[in-house]
């Protein structure tokens, strides 16, 4: 049946969005907790944009980016790369709507961390690099991994964003928020409740997951 | 990383292009609404080795907005004239191709435990309907004409009151069929296949607003021939069969408004 596909496909997007984030979104976290620079609060406000904007709005401005004529889309086209309308425009939606939530999460840990040990290894001649690598990740770890997650999660459920600058193309760009809203639209309710307790299956098995690592990890 | 989501994914999606006569599919958006006819419709298209169809089903005014923004479109049926409209200003439509395909008409629904048949569209002002839903005049299609009707038949002050605006026709259904709302404004063909709520009222065809889905072929397509082949296969004979077997009209094609080749063969 098309559920298991359906949600396969789902897990292995929101799972490419949040490795697509992750060197990113914690490079971002780190510089907020850590760094004065100019345009902080600019990259700050930015980042968390697609928290406060309606998905439906970030999916536009995606696509006018993104589609043949945008000002992104026109370089891809030379290059024969097409995002909008493909597994690539699913990954790229669910990635920009979960970046807010790893960031704020995985910046709170950064913030949590001493900074005196920092300090130290750096009056000790460590390099930024090093220091990063070994002291402040480490000491982080939980809040990044709840962060992930928590990104993963939101993106298992992205709809408004996706459904804009993807589509729902069956077997191709359709996720489980988009073939729940589609199959709800369409009067088919056992399809419906199908994918809505995959949905939440999943979901808890992530959640789960997620906390049963992060006390493993204090314990 | 990279490369294994790469190839789970092609491994994935790959079964969606098996038996695949033509190598490049054109790509079709079109209203939710349709989604079982024209899904049916494109698979006896492409058991006829005519050639692949690649959906997108959504909201007709998302579909609209993604045209006019540049998505890669080959054809658009939209489920109101306004949306289509949109489009044709951004002069996205290729000349000649835009047909009215379907129309569609409104039914007044209620809950099958609670079933009523009306005389007249007026039964619906009696008090037992305290909630009446109907799909958000402010931007659901259905709910535009939902309103326009009853306020052609002067209804509209008597009942406006008790009026529930949702955000699709599908939700004033489910609205009726959850026992929430006491009667609902849907178009014909959500009222067939709704299995807890029953039609009190079909409005004539004479006396409803005009509901036409439109059709046509995007300029920007490059695969204009496909696409008109395509549009010409949804006035055929088998097309008809499948839209008429789901409660829509299928409008016949006016001579010079469709795409030249095609003989009239709709009602």
């Amino acid at each position: 049946m098309d559920v298991w596909r359906i949600a396969w496909f789902t897990v292995l997007c929101a799972a490419g969005a949040t490795a697509v984030m992750l060197p990113p979104g914690v490079l971002i976290a780190w510089l907020l907790a850590r760094r004065q620079f100019p345009g902080r609060a600019l990259i700050e406000t930015f980042v968390s944009l697609p928290l406060v904007m309606p998905p439906v709005a970030t999916g536009l401005i995606l696509l006018v980016l993104l589609s043949r004529r945008g000002a992104i889309g026109r370089v891809l086209e030379r290059f024969g790369i097409e995002i909008v309308f493909t597994w690539k425009a699913v990954v790229l939606a669910m990635a920009i709507m979960g970046l807010p939530l790893l960031v704020r999460t995985a910046r709170a840990g950064f913030e949590q961390v001493n900074a005196r040990y920092e300090r130290v290894a750096a009056t000790l001649g460590a390099r930024p690099l090093r220091i990063f690598l070994t002291i402040s990740l480490p000491l982080a770890w939980p809040s990044v991994l709840g962060g992930a997650v928590l990104a993963f999660a939101r993106a298992l459920g992205e709809f408004g964003a996706t459904i804009v600058v993807a589509g729902s193309i069956p077997g191709e760009t359709r996720t489980l928020a988009v073939a729940i809203y589609s199959f709800a639209e369409t009067g088919q309710d056992v399809q419906v409740f199908r994918l809505v307790l995959v949905s939440i299956a999943i979901a808890f098995a992530a959640l789960w997951t997620a906390n049963w690592l992060v006390e493993r990890r204090a314990a | 990383m990279r490369p294994a989501l790469l190839a789970l994914i092609a491994a994935l999606t790959s079964g969606a292009f098996q038996n695949v006569p033509s190598p490049k599919p054109i790509t079709v958006s079109a209203a939710v609404s349709l989604t079982d006819t024209l899904t049916a419709i494109a698979s006896e298209y492409a058991n006829g080795g005519r050639g692949t169809v690649r959906f997108n089903f959504a909201a007709s005014n998302v579909l609209a907005r993604q045209i006019v923004s540049g998505a890669p479109v080959d054809v658009f049926v939209s489920a109101d004239e306004a949306q289509m409209d949109l489009v044709a200003q951004a002069g996205l439509i290729s000349d000649g191709t835009r047909v009215n395909l379907l129309s569609n008409q409104l039914a007044i629904v209620v809950p099958n435990d609670r079933p009523r048949t009306f005389r007249s569209v007026r039964d619906l002002a009696d008090p037992a309907f305290k909630r009446i839903a109907i799909g958000d005049p402010a931007a659901v299609p259905a709910g535009v004409y939902a309103k326009q009707y009853l306020e052609k038949e002067g209804l509209w002050t008597a009942v406006a009151s008790r009026i529930v605006p949702t955000g699709s026709v599908r939700a004033a259904l489910a609205a009726v069929e959850a026992g929430a709302a006491d009667a609902a404004v849907v178009y014909r063909t959500d009222a067939r296949v709704a299995l807890r709520a029953t039609v009190a009222w079909v409005v004539p065809v004479a006396a409803g607003p005009r509901i036409v889905y439109p059709a046509a072929v995007v300029r920007t397509s490059p695969n204009v021939t496909e696409a008109r082949r395509f549009l010409d296969f949804l006035h055929g004979a088998s097309a008809v069969r499948v839209f008429e077997r789901a409660g829509f009209a299928v409008l016949p094609v006016r001579a010079g408004a469709g795409p030249p080749r095609v003989p009239s063969r709709g009602r």
